[in-house]
């Protein structure tokens, strides 16, 4: 095991300051993770570039890092939003075809399938047409996490807000999307503050 | 279940192997961009969209557009400028602005960075291929110079070839998409992408990297004229004859490959 890998990445990246090629190992360490959510989020046609642009954006500013978080993940996905805002049509067709995808797709048989599958299936299409009718920045904040699944400290960190402010827009956020599926059931309240 | 786990699994996914070919070629405009040290990874395979759970779909875009990009992914990373409206993506030549009503305005100041032009209008979701027309200097002299500094024969870009194609959008098509601009100088022009037809390109052609300095904003060099595509099949470039004996040899400044 290189010094590297055993390194935080808020060592890694103070470190790169100095010997900027240490930031590959920053960007190997959490660019699937990145790639992933930006693909999720844009679709595959822009994901690479994207992605590409979170970590020169990072580099450029790696000497700004607030060295008291070791995981850089928050701060990465804070850059990958705001580097998605600039493609919200791009995603609002993404979450259309999305939609189209989902609302094509057979709802799994109940008796080979879990029940979450099923109910999931069932609410799919409609879950994904409410996410693209939030504002984009609920909607941002909804799928860091969902999709990305930060915690809301993460996700404060990622969108340089406080942990009570992400409590109370994660909570209206979910009264509405609650709402507007229909009522309560068939879902039920969890707790994804991880 | 909750919401939050129902979104989990409508999450789209990619397979393995797209994921793996999209990081490097990502990881390729990474190290260019830093001017890390360049590692090696393993090489790209086709995509197999799915969802989350289990579901294939055809999601995405289409996997010609993004295998596209690649030929694009070897140019300089574009430079996003510090100054300058939220959006807008701002070259020496260039700037590529995307505005708040959905169109993208482009304004030319030098015919330069093909690619890079490509790149970002690609970024801004539209199915964009920008070609350079090869070129070559002749020499011409001008029968009534308009000023007293122009005493001697000039040196004019002439384009060897010209693309054309069979297979533009009809001119009702081509009239709702791009809108130019009437002003001489810089080109600017603003692009509908809501009134693209799904399958269509934006062709995009010019003359880079022509070595006449402008003058009074003009270069001499053949106005970037942008046209809507049926499709994204590139049309071949045809030659062009000569007016005049040419001089000094090909100067060509290809575009991007694909």
């Amino acid at each position: 095991m290189t010094a590297e890998t055993q390194a935080s990445d808020a060592d890694l990246i103070a470190r790169s300051v100095s010997e900027p090629d240490l930031f590959t190992a920053v960007f190997d360490r959490h660019s699937a993770e990145i790639l992933r959510y930006v693909c999720a989020r844009l679709g595959p046609d822009m994901a690479q570039d994207v992605t590409a642009e979170t970590f020169l954006a990072a580099f450029q500013g790696r000497d700004r890092y607030d060295g008291t978080w070791p995981d850089a993940r928050p701060w990465l996905y804070g850059i990958a939003v705001r580097q998605i805002r600039r493609h919200r049509r791009v995603e609002g067709r993404r979450l259309r075809l999305l939609q189209s995808a989902l609302a094509d797709r057979p709802v799994p048989d109940h008796g080979d399938r879990a029940a979450e599958m099923v109910t999931a299936a069932r609410l799919g299409p409609r879950l994904a047409g409410l996410v693209a009718s939030l504002p984009p920045r609920d909607r941002e904040l909804l799928l860091l996490v969902a999709w990305a699944e930060l915690s809301y400290a993460e996700a404060a960190a990622a969108l340089d807000t406080t942990i009570s402010a992400i409590k109370a827009r994660m909570h209206r956020i979910r009264v509405r999307l609650r709402q507007e599926l229909g009522g309560s059931n068939p879902m039920n309240e969890e707790n994804h503050d991880g | 279940m909750d919401e939050i786990t129902a979104l989990r699994q409508i999450r789209p996914v990619e397979s393995d192997a797209e994921m793996e070919a999209m990081l490097q070629r990502a990881r390729e405009r990474y190290v260019a961009g830093t001017g890390a040290r360049r590692t090696p990874r393993a090489g790209q395979r086709r995509r197999s969209p799915v969802l989350a759970g289990g579901l294939t779909a055809a999601v995405a875009g289409g996997a010609t557009a993004c295998l596209a990009l690649t030929g694009v992914l070897g140019s300089a990373p574009v430079q996003r400028a510090n100054t300058g409206p939220p959006g807008a993506v701002v070259t020496a030549a260039w700037t590529v602005r995307e505005d708040s009503d959905g169109t993208v305005t482009v304004e030319m100041r030098q015919y330069a960075d093909p690619a890079a032009l490509q790149q970002t209008l690609r970024a801004d979701g539209l199915n964009a291929i920008v070609r350079s027309i090869p070129y070559q200097l002749e020499t011409i002299t001008l029968p009534k110079p308009a000023t007293a500094a122009v005493k001697r024969p000039l040196r004019a870009p002439h384009p060897t070839c010209l693309f054309g194609s069979s297979d533009n959008a009809p001119q009702a098509v081509q009239n709702a998409a791009v809108t130019i601009s009437d002003q001489p100088f810089p080109l600017s022009f603003v692009i509908h992408p809501d009134a693209m037809p799904q399958g269509s390109a934006l062709f995009l052609t010019f003359m880079a990297g022509v070595p006449v300095a402008p003058k009074n904003g003009y270069t001499g060099v053949r106005p970037l004229v942008p046209v809507v595509l049926n499709n994204s099949t590139v049309p071949p470039c045809v030659p062009v004859p000569t007016k005049t004996p040419l001089t000094s040899g090909p100067n060509a400044a290809p575009g991007p490959k694909g």
